[in-house]
């Protein structure tokens, strides 16, 4: 049987599978520092160059119909790469989780006043473009906020202005500051706008000055998709200690006990802005389980890669990660593993469309890869209702609280 | 030295071999595999190893662990391309010494074998990376569609011979019913006969799972565990009763001189369309793994802690119990399934009171998961089947018809003899004696040529 006589069951929608190559990027992963910065990976490079990563693995679940974002395809270069079944499950996974939190917390804020999300190291993420052009009631009166490097902002506005289906939705930025734009949705009815902040996030201090646009009294939710991780810590909190190499022939050190840190000041930027009563609410992805087997293989893998990331042994575990946010300020926390959430939120019959599109075999590899991130969410408790409809502070609760 | 010789050679050093060598080699391989069954008989002593994926390097060690081809002789259970990045030069070299050495190569086909799999999971892209065009590919699939489903390893013995290099020594009159050592020999643990059910019952391990002493040393990324630090019965220097194979004369509760009862290896795992190995002989395997049916089970199946028959979250295959275990191998005479298709992070699993084994022979899984691999060594039983002609590995695989006839008695046999024979449904209480080696990935710098730097997917 030749390659085009192939059942399509298994194969991809889009077309013969020649000419399609895996797992590495188009010509590698783009370096986006600043222009005449040092050549060669500085840290922040690596880091920015996650998020080229990311905006492939996005782009070939979309392209496989895991995912429906018209969006995915602007914010990547050259042809698209196919990723492995795990790893668009993975994307897959996290999305629709993701979505699914603000969706809640969309839902349990009054749609009729101002609403905000503020996406820490944004980077070409698609939410704020599916999010300011969703047709859904809930879905106004969002003042959306990315932070990220001046330099990726300053690209992402750019695209926002000249591409004729970005153009079509958003007003033409103008800028805030010489980092800062606005671009106001088109359509009136939405009221949404998109706020784009360059600036380093380790410069966001409780002291720095709130974001421009930023309406401290709105309830927000802050999101921080794989952005927080690779931040240093506090300084008074302990140095992570080096990744074990493999080859180590040192018996495994049993975890210490973390001393737990000082919340982030990124976190204690916003908290502080936004005191209570505000509503405000947090989601964080990243990786846990830094010391089995697959967890040092992980950090010893990643490190080699320049890519290290002082939460993984400072908040090790799913509990560490939910007493993290519970000690940030928000005193409701849940946390749930990829693993548990492809499980328990995916429904029966969109797993099931979800696992045709291509057919995973990697089970084993799935949960030991899926089981080492996690979703934790945190929010504030509501006092009387600020902010929201009549009763929504209940409604609050028992929407972010159960079921989840 | 041959034309196959030099592929082997040039394939060792990790070189892909022109693709006219490639058509050549497949086709004498297709004429080789069409005679074989769709389940061969392979004699004990036999080395079997479980998933590989085109982790060339690993396979290297795995032979260096093992012993090369052909002073041991091995049985690969499937699953040699796909996910690693050497799935054509790994496929290629196992399939020349295949060639080269049919009766000290044994290789059945994973569900990986497949056109549709491997479109996805990455060696139909390394083909047409190496060569500019699928032709590899086809030439490859073609073969795939020959591979045998299973194998039955006879005349493995209950008692394990001394390792390479060790004098025979005494071990207080117990029989070794499992041993694992490490990459250098060592032994890390050791699980006497008549310990076994008591250990498992008071290790309370989920599935009666081997997690032997050395296992938490196994695991954690250590190359060399200390023979101090293996504590128990394993710091004990290793010794054995008697000569090799005495153990063969104590009760045995199988048939035709195989005291030991007859292993079934398979890839993933039973049908419930196949309740006699015979039925598998039946099937017309000469083409690509269905989406369904007795072929994609045996392909895709897994073992589970449930009650007879579920659904695979593979979408392919079932999920199988103790029970169907236990009656399958009762009816078939089997004393134990090997099979492979699942991760396994301390290289091996025996699960249903050791009626079914998975061994996974891949270390830190596509560069990423951080498990050791393991192979499973079969030693040979000498008193029954020493008569057989031991073969001198070269072409020419001579007892398949006999042994497949052979293996049809035993079957018979065990039917007759129905569910009231010796030990009912807990199946032999005298399975073969096992000796799985666990090893980790191969070093990077020990490898000859600059290794293209392994770059794991995570979700960034």
């Amino acid at each position: 049987m030749s390659a085009p006589s192939i059942p399509n069951l298994l194969s991809l929608r889009s077309g013969a599978a020649s000419g399609r190559g895996r797992g590495t990027g188009p010509g590698g992963p783009a370096r986006r520092g600043p222009p005449g910065s040092r050549p060669g990976p500085t840290h922040d490079a690596t880091i920015q160059a996650t998020d080229t990563d990311a905006a492939v693995s996005r782009l070939s679940a979309v392209d496989l119909g895991y995912l429906d974002d018209p969006f995915a395809r602007l914010f990547v270069q050259g042809p698209a790469t196919r990723r492995l079944p795990i790893i668009n499950r993975g994307t897959y996974t996290r999305t629709t989780a993701i979505d699914a939190l603000v969706d809640r917390f969309l839902a349990t804020t009054d749609p009729d006043r101002p609403r905000q999300i503020v996406s820490l190291g944004a980077g070409t993420d698609t939410r704020c473009m599916r999010l300011l052009t969703s047709p859904h009631r809930n879905h106004r009166n969002l003042a959306y906020h990315e932070i990220d490097f001046p330099a990726i902002m300053a690209r992402k506005q750019a695209l926002i202005a000249t591409t004729p289906s970005l153009r079509a939705i958003l007003a033409p930025p103008v800028p805030l500051s010489p980092t800062a734009w606005h671009a106001p949705s088109l359509d009136p009815a939405h009221g949404n706008s998109l706020n784009l902040h360059g600036l380093d996030l380790r410069t966001l201090t409780p002291s720095s000055p709130p974001l421009p646009n930023l309406d401290l009294t709105a309830p927000t939710l802050l999101l921080s998709e794989c952005c927080l991780c690779y931040l240093p810590l506090p300084s008074s909190s302990p140095a992570p200690p080096a990744p074990t190499p493999l080859s180590s022939t040192s018996p495994p050190r049993p975890p210490l006990p973390p001393t737990p840190p000082p919340p982030s000041p990124i976190l204690s930027h916003f908290t502080t802005h936004l005191p209570s009563p505000t509503p405000l609410s947090l989601i964080i992805y990243e990786p846990i389980l830094p010391h089995d087997p697959f967890g040092r293989t992980m950090t010893t893998n990643l490190a080699a890669r320049g890519i290290v990331m002082p939460t993984l042994s400072i908040y090790p575990t799913a509990a560490a990660q939910e007493a993290r946010v519970r000690a940030a300020g928000f005193a409701e926390a849940r946390v749930r593993t990829v693993d548990e959430i492809w499980e328990g939120w995916v429904d029966a019959k969109e797993r099931e469309r979800a696992d045709g599109l291509e057919g995973l075999d990697e089970i084993e590899e799935w949960r030991l890869l899926a089981g080492h991130y996690v979703v934790v969410w945190g929010w504030r408790k509501i006092q009387g209702g600020f902010g929201c409809g009549r009763g929504r502070g209940m409604e609050w609760r028992r929407r972010w609280g159960d079921g989840m | 030295m041959s034309d196959l010789d030099r592929a082997i050679a040039q394939l060792r050093a990790c070189r892909p071999i022109p693709e006219a060598e490639v058509r050549e080699l497949c086709h004498k391989a297709r004429e080789l595999l069409i005679e074989e069954g769709n389940v061969v008989t392979v004699n004990a002593p036999v080395t079997i190893c479980g998933d590989i994926h085109g982790q060339f390097h690993d396979l290297m060690e795995l032979f260096r662990v093992g012993g090369d081809v052909p002073d041991t002789n091995y049985l690969f259970m499937g699953d040699f391309v796909d996910r690693g990045f050497y799935s054509l030069e790994t496929f290629l070299l196992l399939l020349c010494l295949k060639v080269r050495y049919p009766d000290r190569m044994t290789l059945i086909r994973g569900n990986h074998e497949s056109r549709q799999i491997t479109t996805v999971y990455g060696f139909y892209d390394e083909c047409l990376r190496k060569y500019g065009s699928a032709n590899v590919w086809r030439y490859c699939c073609d073969v795939f569609d020959y591979l045998a489903l299973g194998a039955i390893v006879l005349g493995a013995s209950n008692t394990l011979p001394p390792a390479d290099g060790e004098p025979m020594s005494s071990l207080n009159g117990d029989d070794v019913e499992i041993e694992v050592r490490n990459s250098d020999g060592q032994v890390l643990s050791r699980f006497l006969r008549q310990q076994r059910d008591t250990d498992r019952r008071i290790g309370g391990h989920g599935g009666g799972a081997v997690t032997p002493n050395g296992t938490a040393a196994m695991t954690n990324g250590v190359t060399a565990t200390p023979p101090s630090s293996t504590g128990g019965p394993s710091s004990s220097p290793p010794t054995l009763t008697g000569p090799p194979g005495s153990g063969a004369s104590s009760a045995s509760g199988g048939s035709l001189g195989n005291p030991a009862g007859a292993v079934l290896c398979v890839h993933g795992g039973l049908s419930p369309l196949i309740d006699k190995v015979d039925k598998i002989r039946l099937l017309d395997r000469k083409q690509e793994v269905p989406h369904e049916g007795a072929m994609c089970d045996l392909l895709w199946s897994d073992p589970d802690e449930i009650d007879g028959w579920g659904l695979s979250p593979r979408g392919a295959g079932f999920l199988f119990g103790a029970d169907i275990v236990k009656v399958f191998n009762h009816r078939n005479d089997l004393s134990l399934i090997a099979r492979a298709h699942q991760l396994v992070m301390e290289g091996f699993k025996e699960m249903f009171d050791a009626s079914i084994v998975t061994v996974w022979s891949a270390p830190n899984y596509c560069y990423r998961c951080g498990n050791v691999a393991a192979l499973l060594e079969l030693s040979e039983d000498e008193s029954g089947w020493g008569v057989l002609a031991r073969s001198n590995g070269e072409v020419g695989r001579s007892d398949g018809g006999m042994g497949a006839a052979v293996a049809a008695a035993a079957a018979a046999a065990a039917g007759q003899r129905g569910l009231l024979m010796d030990g009912g449904l807990l199946g032999y209480r005298n399975g073969p004696a096992r000796r799985y080696r666990v090893f980790q990935a191969a070093p990077q710098d020990s490898r000859g040529v600059p290794a293209k730097k392994p770059v794991a997917d995570y979700f960034l």
